[in-house]
This record gives C-alpha cells, sequence and structure tokens, in this order.
C-alpha cells in the first residue's frame, strides 16, 4: 500500500508509523510517499534521524554503529536524507537520542537542507527571469500571459473563441512559470518550520 | 584568565575522549562510556554520532586505518589529550575548593 504524506515535525511522523504498524502496515520504503507492506500488527517504535551522506562508507559506518546498538534500518538512503530505524527485540533504549540538544538537531539540518535548496532554486529563478521566460509584469497583469496579437482589441464571438483557444495553453505556461516562484516559497517556509522546531526543541 | 574554548566538556564527551585514549569504533566508544562511567552515562547511536562528527571537527579525535570495512575507527589527538588535562584540574580545583568548604 502506498500513501501520501507529508512531515515536518519528525515526532509526528514517528507516531504515524507506529500507529500504521500497530495496524499492520509496515513500513518498506520511503520515496515519494511511504510504501507499506502488509504485517502482523505490532507495536513498535520507530524512529528518525535526518543525515545525508557524501561518501558511502560514511553511511555504512553510520547504519552500522545504529544496527550494533539495537536499532534496524528500514527505509532511507545515502542521499534522502530521513533515515527510518525501527528498535530490535533485546534493545533496551527508548530512543536513538540520549540528550535533548542531538535531538534537536536534526531539525537544524533539515532546515538547512531547505536553505539550500532554495539557494540553488533563486538563480534559476533568475535567469528564467532575465530571458524573459517568466514575465514578472504578468502577476499584476495576467492579460501578457496571453500572445495572440491584438486579442484584447477584439469583441464579441471573434474575442471569445480566440479567448477560449489559447487559455489552455495560458494555463499551462502559468503553472510551469508558477512551479518555481513557488517551490521558492514552500522551501523557505519548510525551512522557517524546521528551524522553529529546532528553537523549541533545543 | 584565558580558558580553553572546549571548556568545560560535558560529561559525555569527557567519557568519549577518555574511551579514545585507544583506537575504538562507535559500538565499543557506547559500551566504554557506559562502564568507565559506572553504568551513569549511556549514549544512544544519535547522539554518539554526532558527538563523533563534532570532535573530528575540533580535531579531538581523528580516524585511523583498521581491517573493519563497517566501522570507522577514532583515536584520540594530542590536543584531545590536552583538553583532558585542562578540564581535569578543572574539576580538581572544583573538588579542592569544596572540599574545603564543606569540611569534607
Amino acid at each position: 500500500m502506498r500513501k501520501i504524506k507529508f512531515f515536518i515535525d519528525f515526532d509526528k511522523e514517528e507516531k504515524w508509523l507506529n500507529k500504521m504498524a500497530k495496524a499492520g502496515y509496515q513500513l518498506e520504503s520511503k520515496g515519494f510517499g511511504y510504501k507499506f507492506q502488509q504485517a502482523k500488527p505490532e507495536d513498535t517504535t520507530i524512529k528518525i534521524d535526518y543525515r545525508q551522506f557524501k561518501k558511502k562508507e560514511d553511511f555504512i559506518d553510520y547504519l552500522t554503529l545504529f544496527e550494533d546498538s539495537g536499532w534496524k534500518h528500514i527505509a532511507g538512503t545515502k542521499g534522502s536524507g530521513t533515515q527510518y530505524f525501527i528498535k530490535a527485540e533485546g534493545n533496551s533504549d527508548e530512543d536513538i537520542f540520549s540528550d535533548k540538544h542531538s535531538k534537536a538537531a536534526k531539525y537544524k539540518r533539515l532546515s538547512e537542507m531547505y536553505i539550500q535548496l532554495t539557494i540553488c532554486f533563486i538563480p534559476v529563478f533568475a535567469v528564467l527571469v532575465s530571458t524573459d521566460l517568466i514575465d514578472i509584469n504578468a502577476l499584476y497583469n495576467p492579460k501578457l500571459l496571453y500572445l495572440t496579437e491584438g486579442l484584447w482589441d477584439r469583441s464579441g464571438t471573434d474575442f471569445w473563441k480566440a479567448f477560449l483557444f489559447e487559455t489552455p495553453f495560458v494555463i499551462f505556461r502559468t503553472i510551469v512559470w508558477l512551479f518555481i516562484p513557488a517551490s521558492i516559497l514552500i522551501y523557505l517556509y519548510c525551512s522557517y518550520k524546521a528551524n522553529k522546531l529546532y528553537e523549541t526543541n533545543k | 584568565m584565558n580558558r580553553d574554548k572546549n571548556l568545560p566538556l560535558t560529561e559525555t564527551t569527557y567519557y568519549i575522549l577518555l574511551s579514545l585514549l585507544e583506537p575504538a569504533h562507535g559500538y565499543i566508544i557506547m559500551q566504554k562510556v557506559e562502564e568507565l562511567s559506572d553504568h551513569q552515562v549511556k549514549i544512544a547511536a544519535g547522539t554518539l554520532y554526532g558527538a563523533i562528527e563534532n570532535l573530528l571537527k575540533q580535531k579531538l579525535i581523528q580516524s585511523v586505518k583498521s581491517d573493519d570495512k563497517r566501522r570507522k575507527t577514532y583515536v584520540i589527538t594530542d590536543a584531545g589529550k590536552e583538553v583532558l588535562r585542562l578540564d581535569y584540574a578543572r574539576m580538581q580545583h572544583m573538588i579542592t575548593m569544596t572540599k574545603k568548604l564543606l569540611n569534607l
């Protein structure tokens, strides 16, 4: 079963995943959305860390440390950031963190990742604006999005025919063009939220 | 008085440095810290991983070659030993003063 959900608060995500496990759905992988497999319903302790790795050996060393201490890695890849661990039998620890500060620090890393994404998108946005692929003025004046010459001087059926004909193209162009600025705003918002969680938890 | 910027060490950091007087990998560090602290300090995996990362950045520990392909091995550096000595002296002073004033 697949489910699409989005979390910034890892505590809430952990609770949800434990609830799913109790209902008989165990997390199998996380990519775009969560993939679950049917399993025996059980009480689990799933914990999430946030780390990205440049080198494969660093990732293996990290996973081995967790597995040595009784946390089985169930989902996450070298570059995915979110790493999901499930408490193994015989492990007496309740959490993968033993102090408040290190637990909060993962939100700092998450927030920094969103800032980096924002920074990567800003030059793309700037290039699209400077090459006129994105016309900022169209934000105030949507009429500019219609490229048919003299469209706004026409009237009656002639106008409506041309207007309706072009509208689907305009919608498509607008979605493409809104995608980048909307992404920038969403990333900034996520970064702000993650940083707030860092501040309240540290 | 100019105090070393790494002082005072947290209890966790102090024990990690102490346990790295001999080379060890992550899980051994966890066990050693628990043993050295008489089971008072238990470090969880995520916390230890972050602590190792910080100590490497501060150059108080360094990684060393080992046969274990899956686990990195670390050892304390001279700078790390110096910080341990300084923190020891700091605590020694606290103990002396406490003894004196509390008539222990």
